[in-house]
């Protein structure tokens, strides 16, 4: 690997937050290096439910919130089109629901600038065949769905055309320090176990749910984070077009985001103790089943694809008190300045927040860091657009389809749920230098599709196995990896045709290519 | 509304056994079915048991062991007597069959191991011919060849996993450029066409003969040909000079669509027919015994009379078997009582994918003369004959078992109707009209 001695700024952190700070630094002329312990977006950004925030959500509970999130949304919009549809939202009141709330609703929207209007139920059923009949009242705001995955990777890429060095894989196992300033970190290579000196002018912790355990590092103990974790649904087919939302005090299950071709039921918010143990319960699933219902009645007919859980880094200061309901913890963001705070300089930590402000997260960080450097950059973030947006065109359901149609008689289709041609498989694969299949999940959506990898995951190893020289060794326990991801997010929704597809899965896997028996690497011939 | 002495539900490898093996005997047999069969999907091969759960490599003797170890498998049903004759009468058909002289070759005695699309020796009792060069127990080197625009098969892959098994012999890889009217993406069902040609056979074998060493045999995707199995299989065998065989590739399975067109054309020659596009809805009853079964077709509803029915929709993977988001299991054509599913609230599979799943065995439970029975062990129809993966208590994929258990029980199925409709035991005169 190549050396990394020094840089200016070390991002800890390769999630929404550490690549859109990446890419805000690098494009105010900082040398950037960003280390992230496992793959862009494995962690929190890439488990949530794709809801690109109206602000409708905060409006009558956190104003400073809703009020940010209009401004975002509108920013994001312009700057990252190639990653977000522009669904539009609703609000609806269901035969749960106080109508009265509506209300209250539409006073924050008109506070927080936030264009809503209430159209008829009729009108609202109209646009939305499926959504519940019984609903009394509906509103529309300007919702719309963000694919997360892109979004990092764009911030990504932008921030390496500027000069930024992003090291996946790479996870911090001590900060360095010298007179009370944290001056760089020792980060370990997860995939050769080397180790690697950063030394660094600056260091921003943009961990999210993991920052406590980068702060500990630094003797800072009293910043806790309290990860609230959040399980979601992603139900195959778009049941709806319009993010529904229902119209009251934020709870359980309560949005419903159509996301390319799924549509994303989320979601719970349990106090966790360990960002890293998050499983997902039965009774999670069965109650987040039942959340749908209320919204789209036969919900629990349709086809669950997976199911995963993510956790929210909620923050919680030592000195502010304790915190009871994690959905009480403000969703707007804080810089925590170690310098005023514990005494400790060259280091920033971004508390809070969620990916709808991300770019606002990391303006205010970096502006931060500008102040304690005593230096004036001014940010950029809100008009460049990062790689792969510069056209300006806003993604549509039919984009894929539109650009693999050009291609389909040239090309073999390796992901027949994704549209995943061969050449772009490979270029990946050479590009990417992995050997994880799931690093290609998060990067293409390969096997994300209904059959969950059932007919394309055996073709990408073979392919992987081609392109990257691996050994049999290798390849299979990359395969076997995969499978076994794979598997943690549908076994706790295996019914109906999910069970069915799981099923066949076993048939071709277990039955006709026998992989539990793949010789492991103590097998192998003299 | 018809009426047959059997109908036959799902055109598996149960079903269609059943079916061919009863009106052979005489029955009149209506085969109905949603859709195509499990054949499309199998590798082929009959296997009867492959791991239980080490490697068996006798599975005539595992037989007895396994249904000693486990009282309500399924094998207990038929035992090895059942599997031998079930086997002797299924190689026969397919001797003697549309497809002849294409063959199955192997038996109880012991396992071949064949190399599956991943370079794993899986264990197999009887092959088509086309597959038994394969059987990694010869040892000898191997040269696996596949074509570029199949992405449903990866010689280097299994070569060079085949390398690193302690059974394997030397493996290596060659791909072929080769692609039937220049498209890009075939299947394997496109090659297996193709390869019924003997112009790119010829192709093969012009690209492939120089580059083999001398004494390597050579390991095809399975698709040497689809209407004339025998003739692509022995041409390449012919015009490369050596052992050559074929490896089961992903879904589309072209050995199983030849399993599938010998059993209905069997079917047909012995008067029986087979309908697609019939959901099984229900059933009329009377005094315990099912007298018709409502189908949906399309649109439209029909009644088929039967004396006898033998279901075979296969499992949940086929649809015979469902299980709801309250997780209620329901058997789809007759709600059947279904066995082994654990109640609300307990843990159904587990979040090892390669461990044991409480799930894994769910079916439907049977009395030895494989009439469903509930949960206290009572007959709940008297002339229903279940077979196949819609019976509970075995994991055809773990235990490799799955189209051993489905000829045997398909083909014990016809036997127990065949029985109880013969005058002396009294009941109503089925087979003997033959």
């Amino acid at each position: 690997m190549r050396e990394v001695p020094r840089a200016d700024v070390l991002v800890i952190g390769g999630g929404a937050t550490g690549a859109g700070v990446a890419w805000d630094a690098a494009l105010r002329g900082f040398d950037v290096v960003l280390v992230e312990r496992g793959d862009l977006a494995e962690g929190t950004s890439g488990r949530f439910h794709g809801l690109l925030h109206s602000g409708g959500r905060y409006v009558v509970k956190d104003p400073v919130a809703a009020e940010e999130c209009v401004v975002e949304n509108a920013i994001l919009r312009r700057v990252i089109p190639d990653c977000i549809e522009d669904t539009g939202g609703l609000f609806v009141t269901t035969p749960d629901d106080d109508p009265a709330y509506g209300d209250r609703f539409l006073e924050g929207c008109r506070a927080a600038h936030l264009p809503a209007e209430e159209i008829d139920v009729a009108e609202a059923l109209r646009r939305e065949p499926r959504l519940n009949p019984a609903i009394r009242r509906a509103f529309t705001v300007p919702d719309a769905s963000i694919d997360a995955w892109k979004t990092v990777w764009s911030f990504a890429r932008g921030a390496s055309a500027h000069g930024a060095r992003i090291l996946t894989y790479h996870r911090v196992v001590a900060l360095h320090r010298t007179d009370g300033a944290v001056t760089g970190a020792r980060v370990r290579n997860e995939r050769t176990g080397e180790e690697l000196d950063i030394e660094a002018g600056f260091t921003l912790n943009a961990s999210g749910a993991w920052a406590a355990q980068i702060l500990h590092m630094a003797g800072i103990e009293d910043v806790g984070v309290v990860p609230g974790k959040g399980i979601m649904i992603a139900m195959n087919h778009r049941l709806v077009n319009t993010v529904i939302n229902r119209c009251t005090m934020p709870a359980d299950g309560d949005i419903l985001v159509p996301v390319r071709t799924v549509s994303i039921i989320g979601t719970t918010d349990i106090h966790s103790a360990d960002p890293d143990q998050i499983p997902v319960t039965q009774a999670e699933v069965d109650q987040m089943l039942d959340d749908g219902e209320r919204l789209v009645p036969r919900f629990r007919e349709a086809r669950a694809l997976r199911v995963w859980a993510g956790v929210r880094p909620l923050f919680q200061d030592a000195r502010a008190g304790a915190v009871g309901d994690t959905r009480d913890v403000s969703r707007t963001h804080a810089v925590i300045d170690h310098r005023e705070r514990d005494g400790v300089d060259g280091l920033l930590t971004m508390s809070g927040g969620k990916l709808t402000t991300l770019r606002l997260m990391a303006e205010d960080l970096v502006d931060a860091m500008c102040a304690q450097l005593g230096t004036e950059r001014p940010c950029h973030t809100a008009e460049e657009r990062p790689p792969g947006n510069e056209d300006g065109e806003p993604y549509h359901l039919g984009s894929r389809l539109g650009r693999r149609e050009r291609t389909l008689q040239e090309e073999q289709l390796i992901c027949e749920c994704e549209l995943i041609g061969r050449r772009r498989l490979e270029e990946a694969m050479r590009a990417r230098g992995s050997t994880n299949l799931d690093d290609f999940r998060r990067l293409l959506r390969l096997g994300m599709g209904p059959c969950q990898g059932g007919f394309c995951i055996y073709r990408a190893t073979g392919i992987l196995h081609g392109v990257d020289r691996l050994d049999g060794a290798e390849a299979s326990a990359s395969l076997r990896g995969f499978l076994q991801e794979r598997w943690k997010g549908v076994w706790p929704i295996l019914y109906g045709d999910q069970l069915r597809q799981a099923r066949l899965d076993d048939w071709i896997f277990q039955g006709l290519l026998d992989v539990e028996h793949l010789p492991s690497e103590q097998e192998v011939a003299p | 509304m018809s009426h047959h002495d059997v109908v036959v539900v799902g055109t598996g490898l149960a079903g269609l056994t059943a079916a061919v093996r009863l009106a052979e005997a005489g029955a009149r047999v209506l085969v109905v079915a949603k859709g195509i069969g499990s054949t499309h999907l199998s590798p082929g091969t009959i296997d009867v048991l492959g791991y239980a759960p080490a490697r068996v490599e006798r599975p005539g003797e595992a037989l007895g062991a396994l249904v000693e170890a486990q009282p309500a498998h399924p094998y207990r049903l038929v035992g090895a007597q059942g599997m031998g004759a079930a086997i002797g009468w299924f190689k026969d058909r397919v001797a003697n069959g549309s497809l002849a002289p294409y063959a199955y070759t192997g038996g109880l005695e012991e396992n071949l191991l064949l190399p599956t699309a991943i370079g794993v020796p899986r264990p197999s009792a009887v092959v088509p011919e086309t597959m038994a060069a394969g059987d990694l127990r010869d040892g000898g080197p191997v040269c696996v060849v596949g074509f570029r625009a199949l992405k449903d098969f990866h010689p280097a892959l299994l070569a060079d996993n085949l390398g690193r098994s302690r059974i394997g012999a030397g493996a290596r890889a060659a791909e072929l450029d080769l692609v039937p009217e220049r498209r890009t993406d075939v299947n394997a069902l496109g090659f297996a066409r193709a390869l019924d040609d003997p112009a790119f056979r010829g192709e093969v074998i012009a690209q492939l003969a120089a580059r083999l060493r001398p004494d390597e045999r050579v390991a095809f995707p399975a698709v040497l040909g689809i209407a004339d199995p025998h003739g692509a299989w022995a041409a390449l065998e012919h015009g490369l000079g050596r052992p050559v065989f074929e490896v089961p590739t992903l879904p589309p399975s072209v050995p199983g669509m030849r399993m599938f067109a010998i059993l209905r054309e069997a079917l047909r020659r012995a008067g029986g027919a087979v309908v697609l596009n019939n959901v099984v809805t229900g059933a009329e009853q009377a005094g315990g015994r099912v007298t018709a079964l409502r189908t949906r077709v399309g649109l439209r509803d029909e009644r088929r009379g039967a004396d006898w029915v033998v279901l075979a929709t296969g499992g949940f993977a086929s649809g015979g078997l469902e299980l709801d988001s309250r997780w209620t299991a329901r058997e789809t054509a007759l709600g059947l009582p279904v066995t082994g599913v654990p109640s609300p609230g307990e843990e159904r599979f587990r979040p090892d994918y390669f461990g044991d799943h409480p799930m894994g065995r769910a079916g439907v439970a049977v009395d030895r003369e494989l009439r469903p029975v509930d949960a206290a062990g009572e007959r709940v129809l008297e002339n229903v004959l279940v077979a196949g993966a819609t019976l509970a208590g075995a994991e055809p994929w773990r235990e490799k078992s799955g189209d051993g258990l489905s000829l045997a029980t398909g083909h014990r199925a016809a036997e127990l109707v065949l029985d109880a409709s013969t005058p002396a035991a009294g009941a109503p005169a089925a087979a003997a009209r033959s």
